[in-house]
């Protein structure tokens, strides 16, 4: 188990490392308005001061080697344009919170709403609560997030007579963000904890109990529900991508002031070193996520090593 | 193998010889009977080792059976052919065309969705100022405007109604209208007629109790409608109905806030969408294929596609998407890019997963030493088990395709404007969303997208049902 652990995580830190460098070649291919909040006004050799002081000029692998040496030290560059000159740092410790805060709530809301619709779809299998479960579920992986999610701010906010728009200090306005962004998750754990407790019913030992007499209460909770929801635990860890990119949906939609809608306005205003932090801690959050889904699955399921995993012979 | 095969066959022989020459025994000879040909008789077929078990029927046979699948597939079928048929419709407006009012050169913009251009109607015998539009024989333009009169002017007013006010002004008698927007001046009790008032705006006198003009501009109406008399003025001969614009073909869907039709920008965009879709889905489908084939196929190379695979798969794919369109220039053929680059690694994981599971099966087994190629073992052995598969996921890529694009339109990396599509007409309806009048903008195309996008993912997951044999009879 530990050795598995290890290699997983060195390999996840190979992943991140990969994509660090891939991200930063990448944006040293835009175009060099990015780095100016004043570009047009610029003449060519306050241009050149600038990018020399930035070090732009240098070959690339230097100019990895200097931020990746700075990374270390816990800096990410400064803002080109958004804020200029200040640290992208200090920017994200100020947005990040929110952000953070709204995706625990939303994940919690998930599990709360999933488990319950994905047990009640198998239980009542070909009656109303699956038919509904699956309508549902069928709805939420068909049609793009960005159009319900407009919709549920559209009536959602005239329903419950409120804003349109974010507050943090009004509860009240919470509501609505967290809900739409754990509708993608919800969907996903109902499908599959409803398949693993449909396998499940089939097996023998459900027979034997239902033949002992054991009441179907007791076989759904105590031996269904249970089995049943070890392989889910996978998919806790992985629902922080739905999570991460529905917090830039629902962050610009609200004007929450949180990364994800950070992320969409840099885009907007084309600040590089801005666009590169977030994109990079972003899939820092993909890669941690996936990791903990697998060190979880390693210690609940001995039988997980890393050599045979993928389905090998 | 072979030996089993041959004594099954020897056996099959005898049989049907025995039975044969059992008829021939028992019945009388016909020699004339013998030579007329047999009708086919399933069990006498099977009878000799023959199944007309065939696959693809069987696939379809359970397909159709999906009552709400087939449902969505007529209605997928119509919706697409009618995307395609729409520009050749008669009395289309181009997506991109902003449409001018004729006479004031102002545009349609935000006109609310509707079947005709019809605004109002005139009963018969109504008095219209009219003139002939130019250049647009058998249209007159009218209204029933009296005089202009400008903020402050002073009026008398003769007769005092909630709605309009019968006035006198300059010897002139009409009617103003009497609303929020005009506030007129009205003294303490407004029914004591005659008394002067005036109103802080410019007011329009008409000649009738009834505005008929659009928001103050003209209307048109067919010559066929009136009967013209001197100095402008025409009567109504029967019920006229008074058009916004000087033709039948009305916006069904509305026009956005710079006048181009929405109904024709809704198709438009469809086709954009569907064409990403399908695009994608094809690249997808064959890129996914042959790394697939390489990966569960070639040994040598699984280690290596395993380790390059695990590093995409922990990127996000919505990061990735961000990433290639922020770098690239904005528009079609980076958007199609950036979806290509990441789509095809769960195809390609599906088909090396199931290429893992036969690839060492006997018949392949039996098939290498016999000497055939590679190249043949794998298009008529391996790749016909992966049909299900692979239709599924073709089927799927497209719904997440169409998806992709409103996401990346939304963060502002989209097509263009003058391209529409589906994610960029919700995009821009998205921005109106505060005005409930407005929001037919965004309601349209989403109804469509939601159409579209469910059909391709309910289809999709009925044919790979349906092509799964467990499922067949």
């Amino acid at each position: 188990m530990l050795k598995y652990s290890l290699k997983r995580l060195a390999s996840s830190l190979i992943t991140l490392l990969i994509i660090i460098t891939v991200v930063f070649v990448l944006l040293r291919q835009m175009p060099i308005e990015g780095y100016f909040d004043n570009f047009e006004k610029a003449d060519a050799a306050t241009i050149q001061a600038k990018l020399n002081q930035l070090g732009l000029n240098d070959p690339i692998p230097v100019q990895l080697w200097n931020f990746l040496k700075n990374l270390f030290h816990g800096d990410l560059g400064t803002s080109a344009r958004y804020s200029v000159g200040a640290p992208i740092t200090d920017l994200i410790a100020k947005k990040a919170p929110v952000s953070i805060k709204l995706g625990v709530m939303s994940m919690a809301l998930s599990l709360m709403m999933g488990i319950p619709l994905g047990t009640a779809m198998a239980r009542s299998k070909g009656k109303f609560w699956d038919k509904f479960g699956t309508v549902y579920i069928v709805f939420i992986n068909a049609v793009p997030a960005a159009v319900y999610y407009i919709f549920i701010q559209m009536y959602g906010t005239s329903a419950l007579n409120i804003s349109m728009l974010f507050d943090e200090a009004k509860p009240v306005t919470w509501i609505l963000p967290v809900f739409s962004m754990s509708l993608g998750s919800t969907a996903s754990y109902a499908m599959w904890l409803r398949r693993y407790m449909v396998d499940e019913l089939n097996k023998d030992y459900v027979r034997l109990a239902r033949a002992k007499g054991v009441s179907s209460k007791k076989i759904m909770m105590s031996h269904v529900f249970r089995n049943a929801f070890v392989p889910m635990i996978q998919y806790i860890p992985t629902s922080l991508l739905y999570t991460i990119s529905g917090s830039i949906y629902i962050e610009s939609l609200y004007s929450i002031p949180g990364m994800g809608g950070l992320l969409v306005d840099v885009i907007g205003r084309q600040d590089n070193p801005m666009v590169q932090a977030i994109v990079m801690i972003y899939s820092c959050i993909g890669i941690v996520g996936l990791l903990l889904g697998d060190l979880l699955m390693g210690m609940i399921d001995p039988r997980i090593s890393f050599v045979k995993k993928e389905g090998a012979r | 193998m072979l030996s089993i095969k041959d004594t099954k066959s020897q056996k099959l022989e005898k049989a049907l010889s025995e039975q044969l020459q059992k008829e021939l025994d028992t019945a009388p000879v016909n020699e004339d009977e013998l030579f007329v040909l047999a009708d086919y008789d399933e069990t006498a077929a099977e009878k000799t080792g023959y199944s007309n078990y065939s696959y693809w029927r069987s696939t379809l046979q359970v397909f159709f059976k999906n009552r709400v699948a087939v449902f969505l597939l007529i209605v997928l079928g119509a919706l697409l052919l009618f995307t395609f048929l729409q520009p050749l419709l008669p009395g289309q407006y181009p997506a991109n065309l902003i449409n001018n009012h004729p006479q004031t050169g102002k545009q349609l913009s935000n006109i609310a969705p509707s079947f005709t251009t019809q605004l109002v109607t005139a009963p018969a015998g109504t008095q219209l100022n009219a003139e002939a539009v130019k250049g647009n024989d058998g249209w007159y333009t009218v209204d029933n405007v009296l005089k202009s009169l400008k903020a402050r002017d002073k009026f008398t007013v003769i007769e005092y109604g909630e709605e309009w006010c019968k006035v006198e002004f300059k010897k002139v008698t009409g009617y103003v209208k009497n609303n929020f927007q005009t506030k007129l001046k009205l003294p303490d009790d407004p029914t004591a007629v005659p008394y002067e008032s005036r109103s802080n705006f410019p007011l329009k006198l008409y000649m009738q109790p009834v505005d008929y003009t659009n928001d103050g501009t003209a209307l048109y109406v067919e010559a066929s409608h009136l009967e013209l008399g001197e100095d402008g003025i025409a009567v109504t001969v029967d019920d006229a109905p008074l058009r916004i614009l000087p033709s039948e073909h009305a916006f069904w869907f509305g026009t956005n806030n710079i006048g181009q039709d929405l109904w024709s920008r809704v198709w438009s965009g469809t086709r954009t969408s569907l064409l990403i879709g399908f695009i994608v889905a094809f690249v997808e489908a064959v890129v996914g294929i042959l790394v697939g084939v390489l990966w569960g196929y070639v040994r040598k190379l699984d280690r290596l596609l395993t380790e390059v695979y695990n590093v995409i798969d922990n990127i996000p794919n919505t990061i990735i998407l961000i990433l290639i369109s922020y770098i690239l220039k904005p528009g079609f053929k980076t958007l199609v890019f950036a979806m290509c680059l990441t789509g095809w690694l769960g195809m390609a994981r599906f088909i090396r997963n199931q290429i893992v599971i036969i690839r060492d099966r006997d018949y392949n087994l039996a098939s290498r030493c016999l000497g055939t190629g590679t190249g043949r073992i794998i298009l008529k052995n391996l790749l016909p088990y992966l049909v299900s598969v692979i239709t599924l996921r073709m089927a799927l890529s497209i719904p997440g395709a169409i998806g992709n694009e409103v996401f990346i339109t939304y963060i502002g990396l989209g097509l263009p404007v003058d391209l529409p599509s589906l994610g960029n007409l919700i995009n821009e309806g998205r921005k109106l969303i505060t005005s409930a009048a407005l929001r037919y903008q965004l309601i349209f195309p989403a109804i469509v997208l939601s159409i579209v996008t469910i059909s391709f993912y309910i289809i999709g997951n009925a044919f790979a049902d349906a092509a799964d044999p467990k499922n067949h009879v």
